[in-house]
C-alpha cells in the first residue's frame, strides 16, 4: 500500500497534476512525524474509538435491561428474580465457548498484558467483554461497565497498535493507554481514570506515557459528552464541612469502611478459587446461580442491588434511605458483587465499590448524627466520602480515590474530609490484609505482577547507605608530586582522592606517586602528571543502583554536596556497594 | 493470546505515519457517523418512552399516587436525564409526597433547573414551596418572588396573582402576618378597580386576623359593586370580630337583606343585635336602661350559673368544691345586695363591679360547660371586648 494510490483512490478521475500534489503532500508531512509524535497522536485516536466503544456499550446494557426487566422493575415479579439467572447461562456458554478469555478482571488482564504479554489484548477479548459484560450488567447481575470499559479500551489500543505495526516498546504502552481511555469514558471522568491507570494498571509513575495517557482519557470523555451529555455521574447534593472536629467522625467512616473493604475482599479472594477448582461442567452453572441469587435479592424487595446501581446511589446521596435500608443494602451489595464476580461473570468492581461505599457512608453518617446531633455534614456528604472510602480500601487506589470523589462531585469543600477517611481506610485495609485485591486476584491466576503499593513497601538503597567517611588524606593536583608523597607516607590506605583544579576530583594509587617520585617527577605539580580523565561525582540521595556502573571502573567515587561539589560528604567503593547488598539480600 | 505474542511488531516507519493518520481519521469519521445514526435512533425510542412514562407518572401525580408517580417519573428521567419537564415533575412528586426524606432530592432536582434557567417562574415557585414545606420564611419569599417576577409560560397576571396568594396564605400560617400585609397591600393595590381581587385581599386580611384592613378591602368591594352578599356578608364579619358591633348590625342586616340565605349572616345579626340591646357599657344609652341591662345581665349570669352547675354535677352549696362554680355563686349572692344601690348618684364604680361578677360567671361557665348560647354569647362577647380594651 503506497501514497499515491491511496490518494488516487479516493478521487474518482484523478489528474496526474493532482496526483502529484498530494504525493508532495504527503512527502512533505513524512519528515514530520518521529515515533514519539506519532504515539502522542495516536494516543488521541485511541481516545476517539475507546470513547465511541464506551457509548455503543452503555446503550447495549440500557438497552439490554429495557428489553429483560423493562422500564419500571417491579419487586415480587417473576422476571426479576428469573432474568439474571437466565442471563448468566447465556453468559456461561458464551464465555465457555467464544470467549473464554473474558474472564476476571479486565484490569488485571490489562496489566499481564503490558508486563507479560508484549501489550498484546485479543481484538476477540474487546468483542467478548461488551457482549457479555452488556448482558451480564444488562440483566441485571451485581457488576459495574467500568472494568470491562476499561478492557475494551485497552483492547482496541492494542490491536490498533498491532495493524499500525509500532515498535515492541510502544505496544507495550498502548494497553494502559487505552484502558485509561475506557476507565475515562466509562466514569466521566478524566483524572480519576489517568490515576487508576498510573497507581493499578502502570504500577509506576513513568512521565513518558503519561502524556499519552492524558490525551487519551480526555479526547474519549469528549467523545461520551458529546454522545451521551455532559451530566454528571450523580446530582450531588449541597455538601458541607464546617467545624474540624467533625474529622472525627469522617475517621470513623474510614475505620468502617476499612473493615467492609477487607471483609469483602476476603469473601472474593476465598470463594474465587473454591469456585474456579470446580468441575467445569459447574461453570455454565456458576453465573446463573449468582443471577438467581441476585434476582432473589431483588424479589424480595431490594431491586436496588441489581446492576452498578447508580440511581440508588443518586437517592442515597438525598436521603432517601434509613440507615437501616442503607446498611442493609451495603451487606446484601457485598454478597450479590461476591456471588456475581467469583462466577466468573464478566464486569467490574469498580461500580459495586462505590455502591458499598455510599450506602455505608450514610448509614454511618446517620448512625453518628444520631448519637450527635450537632454534626453538619449532610448524609450526601457522607455518602460521597463513603464512595471514596471503599475506593480507597477495596481497590487501594488512595489517590485516584480522593480525586473520583472530588472529580464525580465538582466540590473542594469536602476535600479534608474525604483525605481523612480515605488515609484511616486505606491503612486500615493494608493492616488487616497485606495483598491489594487485584495481586490477589492476579496471584490466584497464578501471575505476579508489579504494583506500586509493592513499588511503595520496596526498601531502596542510596548511595549514602553504601557511603564510607570522607578519607584522612586527600591529595591536591596543584601540589608537587613529592610533597604528595610525603603526605602519604603515614597513611595506610593504598588509594588516594585527589583534588582537582578548578574543580573535579581524581584518584591515584600509593605505587603510582611512588613510582613518580623515584621516575625523578617529584619538583611537578601532581596534576601536570596524573594519568587518565576526572572520576564521575554522585550524590548522597542518589539510588545505589546508579553507582554499579562506576564502581567497576574506579577504585573510589566521590560523593559531594548537591548545593557544593567541592565539599566532600564521602567515597564508595566497589566494595562498599556490594556489602551494602549482600547484607539486604541477607536480611531479606 | 499464545497465537498473538508470537507476532512480532516491526518498528514503525515514520514515512508511512501521515498515511495511516489519514486512515485513523477516515475511520474514525465513519465509525463517528455510525454512533451517532445509533445514538440518534436509541434516543428516539427513549424519548417516545420517556413520554408514555411521564404522561403514567403525571396522572398517578395528580391522583395522589405519590409513590407510584415518584417511581414512574423516574423511569421516565432515565430515559431522558436532562428533560427539565421531566425533572420539575418529579420534583413536584418528591416535594408532594408529605416525605421529608424526599424534599432533599425534590430540593435537588429544583436547584439543577434553577441554576440551568433562574427565570424559570414555574422552578421558582416548585423551590418556592420545598422551602415553605421546610418552614422556611426567608427562602420562601425569595423563590415566590422569583416566581412573581419571573418569566410564566402562559397567563401571566393570574399566576403571579396566584404565586402571591400563595405567598401570603404561608405567611399567615407562619404566623409572619407584618410580613402578610406587606404582600396584601400590595394585592390589593395591583389591581384596584378590580372588586374580586379586593375581596380576595378582604379574606386574606381576616385570615391574618387583621380585621380593620379586612373591613377596609370589603368596604373598597362595596365601593365597587355596592350589592356583593359576599362583601356584605365579609364586612358585617369584620366589624364583628373587631368589636365594632353597629357597623357589624349595619352591614349584616346588608348582607342577609342581599342574600336571605346566608344563615351565618343571620346568626351573627342575632347575637349583634343582642350585644347592641344588652350591653350595658354602651354611650347612647340613659342610667334607666343601663341599669336595667345590668340587671337583666346579673339575672342571667345567675341563671348560666344554676344551669351549668346542674348539667356538671357541682353543688353551688359546697364549701370545699373543686370546682369555681360555688366560689362565683358565693360572689354573686354577695353582689346581689349592691343592685339596689345602682340608683344611688355616688355609685360610680358599681355597675363595673356587677358586671364583672356577670364576666367572670360568664367565663367561668364557658369554660367548664362550653360555647354559651343567646343573652350568655352576647354577655360573653361583651366580656371579653372590655377585657382586650384593658390596657
Amino acid at each position: 500500500m503506497s501514497t499515491p494510490e491511496v490518494v488516487s483512490g479516493s478521487t474518482s478521475q484523478p489528474s496526474p497534476v493532482r496526483f502529484r500534489s498530494a504525493r508532495d503532500l504527503f512527502s512533505s508531512l513524512e519528515g514530520v512525524f518521529n515515533e514519539e509524535l506519532f504515539f502522542l497522536i495516536l494516543s488521541v485516536f485511541i481516545g476517539i474509538f475507546s470513547g465511541l466503544a464506551v457509548v455503543c456499550f452503555r446503550l447495549a446494557i440500557d438497552w439490554i435491561h429495557l428489553a429483560l426487566l423493562g422500564p419500571l422493575p417491579q419487586t415480587h415479579t417473576w422476571r426479576l428474580f428469573a432474568v439474571p439467572g437466565l442471563a448468566g447461562l447465556v453468559v456461561a456458554a458464551l464465555v465457555l465457548h467464544l470467549f473464554p478469555g473474558i474472564r476476571g478482571s479486565g484490569v488485571n488482564q490489562t496489566k499481564a498484558a503490558l508486563y507479560i504479554f508484549n501489550g498484546v489484548i485479543p481484538f476477540r477479548t474487546a468483542v467478548g467483554k461488551f457482549i457479555c459484560s452488556a448482558i451480564a450488567i444488562g440483566s441485571g447481575q451485581s457488576l459495574g461497565p467500568e472494568d470491562p470499559s476499561l478492557q475494551i479500551g485497552a483492547s482496541i489500543a492494542s490491536a490498533l497498535g498491532r495493524w499500525l505495526r509500532i515498535s515492541r516498546e510502544k505496544l507495550r504502552l498502548m494497553a494502559p493507554v487505552g484502558a485509561a481511555a475506557g476507565l475515562a469514558a466509562a466514569f466521566n471522568a478524566p483524572i480519576s481514570a489517568v490515576l487508576f491507570v498510573i497507581e493499578e494498571v502502570i504500577g509506576r509513575w513513568s512521565a513518558g506515557i503519561l502524556g499519552s495517557v492524558v490525551l487519551s482519557a480526555v479526547s474519549s470523555v469528549v467523545i461520551v459528552r458529546w454522545f451521551l451529555g455532559s451530566e454528571p455521574l450523580f446530582r450531588i447534593p449541597v455538601t458541607t464541612f464546617k467545624r474540624p472536629s467533625e474529622l472525627v467522625a469522617y475517621a470513623v467512616l474510614g475505620i468502617v469502611g476499612g473493615i467492609a473493604s477487607v471483609l469483602f475482599a476476603k469473601s472474593i479472594g476465598y470463594l474465587r478459587p473454591r469456585l474456579k477448582a470446580l468441575p467445569r461442567w459447574t461453570q455454565y452453572f456458576q453465573p446463573a446461580l449468582a443471577g438467581l441469587l441476585v434476582g432473589l435479592i431483588a424479589f424480595l424487595g431490594f431491586p436496588q442491588v441489581m446492576g452498578a446501581g447508580y440511581d440508588s446511589m443518586d437517592q442515597a446521596m438525598h436521603g432517601q434511605f434509613a440507615w437501616k435500608i442503607l446498611a442493609f443494602l451495603a451487606v446484601l451489595k457485598i454478597i450479590a458483587t461476591t456471588v456475581s464476580f467469583v462466577s466468573g461473570t464478566p464486569g467490574g468492581m469498580f461500580a459495586p465499590t462505590l455502591f458499598i461505599g455510599a450506602m455505608l457512608g450514610g448509614a454511618v453518617g446517620d448512625i453518628e448524627r444520631i448519637f450527635f446531633p450537632h454534626l453538619t455534614g449532610s448524609t450526601g456528604t457522607y455518602v460521597l466520602v463513603g464512595m471514596g472510602v471503599l475506593f480507597a480500601g477495596f481497590l487501594r487506589a488512595p489517590m485516584t480515590s480522593v480525586f473520583m470523589v472530588l472529580e464525580v462531585s465538582g466540590n473542594y469543600e469536602i476535600i479534608v474530609p474525604v483525605i481523612v477517611a480515605n488515609t484511616f481506610s486505606y491503612v486500615v485495609s493494608r493492616s488487616l490484609q497485606s495483598v491489594p485485591i487485584f495481586d490477589l486476584l492476579t496471584r490466584q491466576d497464578g501471575l505476579i505482577l508489579p504494583s506500586l503499593e509493592e513499588a511503595r513497601e520496596e526498601t531502596i538503597l542510596h548511595v549514602e547507605d553504601a557511603m564510607l567517611p570522607v578519607p584522612k588524606t586527600i591529595l591536591s593536583a596543584e601540589d608537587y608530586v613529592d610533597a604528595n608523597a610525603r603526605r602519604i607516607h603515614d597513611s595506610i590506605d593504598s588509594t588516594f582522592l585527589v583534588r582537582l583544579h578548578p574543580t573535579g576530583w581524581s584518584v591515584i594509587s600509593r605505587e603510582q606517586i611512588q613510582r613518580m617520585f623515584h621516575e625523578g617527577k617529584g619538583e611537578l605539580t601532581l596534576g601536570s602528571v596524573l594519568p587518565g580523565q576526572s572520576l564521575p561525582t554522585l550524590y548522597p540521595d542518589l539510588s545505589l543502583d546508579s553507582a554499579l556502573r562506576y564502581v567497576d571502573d574506579y577504585p573510589l567515587i566521590p560523593v559531594v554536596n548537591r548545593a557544593d561539589s567541592h565539599r566532600l560528604e564521602g567515597v564508595i567503593s566497589r566494595d562498599s556497594v556490594f556489602q551494602k547488598y549482600g547484607a539486604r539480600s541477607t536480611r531479606n | 493470546m499464545i497465537r498473538d505474542m508470537q507476532w512480532m511488531p516491526s518498528k514503525l516507519v515514520p514515512r508511512s505515519a501521515p498515511f495511516f493518520l489519514l486512515i485513523l481519521t477516515l475511520a474514525a469519521a465513519v465509525s463517528f457517523a455510525a454512533v451517532s445514526h445509533l445514538v440518534a435512533r436509541y434516543n428516539a425510542n427513549q424519548q417516545s418512552r420517556g413520554r408514555k412514562l411521564y404522561a403514567e407518572g403525571l396522572a398517578d401525580a395528580n391522583a395522589g399516587r405519590y409513590d407510584a408517580a415518584i417511581a414512574t417519573l423516574r423511569a421516565a428521567l432515565t430515559c431522558e436525564p436532562t428533560n427539565s419537564q421531566y425533572q420539575l415533575s418529579l420534583a413536584r412528586a418528591l416535594r408532594d409526597s408529605n416525605d421529608s426524606r424526599r424534599l432533599d432530592e425534590a430540593e435537588s432536582y429544583l436547584l439543577a433547573l434553577w441554576q440551568r434557567t433562574p427565570q424559570d417562574a414555574a422552578v421558582n415557585l416548585a423551590l418556592a414551596r420545598v422551602a415553605a414545606h421546610r418552614g422556611s420564611i426567608e427562602d420562601a419569599t425569595r423563590y415566590y418572588h422569583n416566581a412573581m417576577y419571573g418569566v410564566w409560560n402562559s397567563d401571566p397576571d393570574a399566576n403571579r396573582k396566584n404565586a402571591r396568594i400563595e405567598l401570603i396564605q404561608f405567611l399567615i400560617r407562619k404566623g409572619a402576618p407584618d410580613k402578610a400585609e406587606s404582600e396584601l397591600m400590595a394585592l390589593a393595590t395591583a389591581s384596584p378597580l378590580d372588586p374580586a381581587a379586593h375581596l380576595q385581599a378582604a379574606q386574606l386580611f381576616e385570615q391574618a386576623q387583621d380585621y380593620p384592613s379586612a373591613l377596609a378591602q370589603y368596604r373598597d368591594v362595596l365601593h365597587l359593586d355596592p350589592t356583593n352578599a359576599e362583601a356584605l356578608a365579609g364586612a358585617g364579619q369584620a366589624a364583628f370580630r373587631s368589636g365594632n358591633n353597629s357597623v357589624a348590625d349595619h352591614y349584616l342586616k346588608e348582607a342577609v337583606k342581599a342574600n336571605p340565605q346566608d344563615a351565618n349572616s343571620r346568626q351573627l345579626l342575632a347575637t349583634t343585635d343582642l350585644i347592641l340591646r344588652s350591653n350595658p357599657f354602651h354611650s347612647h344609652i340613659s342610667d334607666a336602661e343601663r341599669n336595667r341591662r345590668i340587671a337583666a345581665a346579673f339575672a342571667q349570669a345567675e341563671k348560666r350559673l344554676t344551669v351549668c352547675a346542674k348539667q356538671k354535677g357541682i353543688d353551688l352549696n359546697a364549701s370545699n368544691s373543686a370546682s369555681s362554680l360555688p366560689a362565683q355563686q358565693t360572689r354573686w349572692m354577695a353582689t346581689k345586695a349592691d343592685l339596689a344601690h345602682l340608683r344611688s348618684p355616688g355609685e360610680t364604680d358599681l355597675p363595673d363591679a356587677i358586671m364583672d361578677v356577670v364576666f367572670q360567671i360568664e367565663q367561668q361557665t364557658a369554660a367548664i360547660c362550653g360555647p354559651p348560647q343567646g343573652l350568655d354569647l352576647a354577655l360573653f362577647l361583651i366580656s371579653q371586648k372590655r377585657e382586650a380594651a384593658i390596657p
